[in-house]
This record gives C-alpha cells, sequence and structure tokens, in this order.
C-alpha cells in the first residue's frame, strides 16, 4: 500500500520491506556509476577476499539508495528531505537483504515525516542503520 | 589521548576543500536503476526535473577527507556513515561546486578503546551560487592507545 498524503502515515507504521538487488553485477555497477569500480571490492569476490574482506562488498552508499528508493515506494509523493546513515557492519554482495523503516514522527500541518530505518542480512542482523526527515504532500491533491 | 576540544577549536568551521563537478546524466541513472528507484525524475535522463538521487550525492564527499595538517590519530579510519541533506534538485550537466569543512569531531569510548568520529560537510553550489545539498561523510577512527 501507498501513502498519497501526510494524513495517511500513522505513527508506528512499518514501511512495506524492499528486498533490492544485491548481485555482483549490480553492485559493480553501482561501483562503476560512481567511480569506485576500479578494485575488486565491490566486483569479485576473489579480489576482495584477498584484501581481508569476507567477500564482495555493497558499497555503503548503495545501502542509502536502497533506503530511499523503499521510501519512494511507500510514498510516490514523498521527497527525502534528509537522509542519514550508520555504516555498523559490512553488507555482502549475492547476499540477500531487507530494507525497512518504522515512522518515528509525523507533523500533519508542516507535512513532514521522520522515520528510523534499518538494512538487514540475511541473517536479521542489523548492517545500516539510519533516519530519515521526508516531506509529503498536505493533501493527495498537492501531489505533483 | 588527542584533546578533541582542542581539535575542534583548531579545524572546525574552516574550508579546506574545493572541487568542481558536472555530473554525468547516464550515471545518475545508472545510480539510481541499482538502488531499486523506480521514480522517473532519477531514471530518465530525458526529464526535465532528472536529478542526482542522495546516494550519488553521497559519493560526491567520501574517501579520507581531512585537512592537510590534520593529525594523524593511530588506526585505520573506517568509512562510519554518510549523510545528505536535499535542499533542491542537483541536475547533471552543470557546473558544481562543493566546498567542504569539518562539521564535527567527537569521540565515543567502549570496551575497545576510544573511537574519534570526524564529520567532514561538503556544500554543494550550482552555477549560481546557489546551495542545493549538503553530503556529510563520517569517518570513524580506532585511537592508538597512549604507550
Amino acid at each position: 500500500m501507498t501513502v498519497a498524503s501526510v494524513h495517511d502515515v500513522e505513527f508506528g507504521a512499518e514501511l512495506p520491506r524492499f528486498h533490492p538487488d544485491t548481485s555482483l553485477a549490480n553492485t559493480g555497477a553501482f561501483a562503476d556509476a560512481v567511480g569506485w569500480g576500479r578494485g575488486g571490492r565491490f566486483k569479485d569476490h576473489e579480489r576482495a577476499r584477498k584484501e581481508g574482506l569476507p567477500g564482495a562488498l555493497v558499497p555503503g552508499i548503495m545501502a542509502m539508495g536502497f533506503l530511499t528508493s523503499m521510501i519512494h515506494q511507500w510514498s510516490p509523493g514523498a521527497r527525502v528531505v534528509h537522509i542519514d546513515t550508520v555504516f555498523r557492519a559490512p553488507l555482502l554482495a549475492d547476499e540477500a537483504c531487507t530494507i525497512g523503516g518504522v515512522v518515528t514522527d509525523i507533523d500533519e500541518a508542516a507535512g513532514t515525516v521522520q522515520l528510523d530505518l534499518t538494512v538487514k542480512n540475511a541473517a536479521g542482523e542489523t548492517r545500516v542503520f539510519g533516519t530519515a526527515d521526508v516531506r509529503l504532500p498536505v493533501a493527495p491533491e498537492a501531489r505533483t | 589521548m588527542v584533546d578533541v576540544d582542542a581539535l575542534k577549536a583548531e579545524f572546525l568551521d574552516l574550508e579546506f576543500d574545493t572541487r568542481d563537478f558536472i555530473l554525468d546524466a547516464d550515471k545518475l541513472a545508472t545510480v539510481a536503476r541499482a538502488s531499486g528507484e523506480r521514480r522517473p525524475e532519477y531514471l530518465d535522463p530525458k526529464r526535465e526535473d532528472f536529478q542526482a538521487t542522495p546516494a550519488f550525492l553521497a559519493s560526491l564527499a567520501a574517501g579520507r577527507h581531512l585537512p592537510i595538517d590534520f593529525p594523524n590519530l593511530g588506526g585505520i579510519p573506517m568509512d562510519g556513515g554518510k549523510a545528505v541533506t536535499s535542499i533542491g534538485p542537483v541536475r547533471p550537466g552543470i557546473p558544481l561546486t562543493g566546498r567542504t569543512h569539518l562539521h564535527d569531531i567527537y569521540a565515543k569510548s567502549g570496551r575497545s578503546g576510544r573511537m574519534v568520529f570526524v564529520v567532514s560537510r561538503m556544500e554543494i553550489y550550482d552555477p549560481d551560487g546557489v546551495h542545493v545539498a549538503t553530503s556529510d561523510s563520517r569517518m570513524v577512527i580506532r585511537e592508538r592507545p597512549d604507550p
């Protein structure tokens, strides 16, 4: 279910969970586009292991991208004004992860909500967490 | 043990780096697509409202971004996180300027010792000098114990 305006948002509501593509092909495409693709860290498990990593990683800022995409899917009229992500532990490429969020504050007059955000790995461990301030249409007809 | 208050007094809020960028539309779209984005203003470079995602803006402030005379605190700096504030749309194909200063320095102590957090803030301006976004990079440094 998507949210059209701030009046549709309920305190404590969970955003629909999102299971992003963490394949090597996708993490590699992301890394190349932001200029981080030269090493194997995000593109090649063997090369990443030679660097002492457990395997190729999902770039930390890609987790921010997953979180923003989840917010946009939840509310197609939303604008992410501020997003803050804490990289607690690495996320591995080719490993499933779950993107989640929960509403922690609502200001209906201002049309803003605050969200707590998490990225969990397949074991349910939180690898990235954060918060977002999101502006939503005040009324459905205000959507652009 | 480094004196965090002294570091703050010496380094906070002093601009130490300026970079010019022109963002590539195809790369912006690739980052949006790889992130699972579905909104056309982030995916379709042909649209007038096409713009960068926050994740792409976070990449602009990545790396070890400290003043040249900032002291070596010991351990290997780790990427502790990123934050982006969107003020207006950031478009590709136009000259942008990123001005960076240290926004915050703080320490947290735990069982494994003290960690120093350094927040480097890049403010991004469009060609008219309008501040369009802010990108924070949080670096974590495990402090070298005193001998």
